[in-house]
């Protein structure tokens, strides 16, 4: 049994319209809140439950629980923190692995397109003009940006979340910043391909190129949007 | 007895209530008030995110269980959670020791001049 399932039939109006205040002020992807609700909807019927078994009428046991869960303001914001600090999470850890990934893409790319074609340069990125050396220096620190703040962001929202001050806009900002090293780093190596497209496209490996061209176009776009949400999320922390 | 009064020992409160054996949040609660004679009454709705948070940092692990026909999300303790109870366990008893000795009343000191 790993997922909350169908909803509770069980549930009355005032138990819905209770998780539904509490549902409308969660941010994140609607899966993020799926499971919350499930897990409050069992909790809530639970407690009408021990009221009803106190000797109160359904309707009542129902008003009773909804009274002992608390101000549904409150349950959202202790809910808010702990969505930013896993969505941050998740992403970062995407992240985080993907990056050596599409890295091992571009490196075969490299590789194939110098062995097909054997050129006598050891690095067939340079020596075309000092800007590509440049470009790869700079595809370089935007990885390099990446990984520490998807590292940082992964540390802060595990084991250290118990010795740390509770700060919760923390770990969405270093998932937004790792999100947008990856749209940098992806960018500027498909602006390489295109660079060498322009210049000199007999010398690449079609396949590796292509593969690799597809799944820094792929990462970019997703690393974009979750950045994004990152941000989305950070800006509903108070 | 008050939220705030709690806060910062929720962790080991909540770890100590699942010492015993898996529960789910609603069983967590109930536990929460009868093994303090209930003095410990929160708002049931925030002991939620607490459990959330301590998952997230590897004290407690979740699954979700049809047991008796409802679908209850069951937390239990994780060797980590173990072992973070143990340390919560020993720094309280320094901590209420200190604080025992220091508000304990003394006979005012008598004047030697």
């Amino acid at each position: 049994m790993s997922g909350p399932g169908p909803p509770e039939p069980g549930a009355g109006p005032a138990v819905e319209g209770y998780l539904a205040e509490v549902t409308t002020r969660l941010p994140g992807p609607v899966r993020a809140r799926t499971g919350i609700v499930a897990e409050l909807r069992s909790g809530l019927l639970d407690a009408t439950d021990a009221h009803r078994s106190a000797g109160l009428p359904p309707a009542e046991a129902a008003l009773a629980a909804i009274r002992e869960f608390g101000d549904p303001v409150q349950v959202a914001v202790g809910f808010r923190d702990e969505i930013a600090a896993s969505q941050a999470r998740r992403i970062a850890v995407t992240l985080l692995v993907t990056g050596p990934l599409v890295g091992l893409l571009w490196i075969a790319t490299v590789a194939a397109s110098r062995l097909g074609i054997h050129l006598a340069p050891p690095w067939p990125w340079t020596g075309q003009s000092p800007g590509l050396s440049v470009s790869i220096y700079l595809v370089a620190a935007a990885a390099g940006v990446t990984a520490w703040a998807a590292i940082l962001g992964i540390a802060i929202t595990g084991r250290l979340t118990r010795w740390l001050p509770a700060r919760p806009r923390r770990a969405p900002t270093a998932a937004a910043v790792a999100g947008f090293g990856a749209v940098s780093a992806d960018g500027l190596g498909l602006a390489l391909l295109a660079a060498q497209l322009a210049v000199a496209p007999g010398r690449l490996s079609p396949v590796p190129a292509a593969v690799a061209a597809a799944a820094s176009l792929v990462r970019m776009m997703l690393a974009r949007r979750a950045a994004r949400r990152c941000l989305a999320i950070r800006a509903s922390l108070t | 007895m008050r939220a705030e009064t709690l806060k910062g020992h929720l962790d080991g409160i909540l770890l100590a209530v699942l010492e015993p054996g898996p529960r789910h949040g609603y069983a967590i609660m109930e536990a929460l008030r009868v093994r303090s004679d209930g003095h410990v009454d929160l708002p049931t709705g925030t002991v939620y995110p607490a459990l959330h948070r301590l998952e997230r940092a590897g004290l407690v692990q979740a699954s979700w269980s049809a047991d008796g026909g409802r679908r209850r999300r069951v937390y239990q303790l994780t060797p980590a959670g173990r072992r973070a109870l143990d340390t919560e366990r020993s720094t309280w008893r320094d901590f209420s020791t200190a604080v025992t000795a220091l508000l304990q009343p003394v006979p005012p000191a008598v004047s030697t001049s």
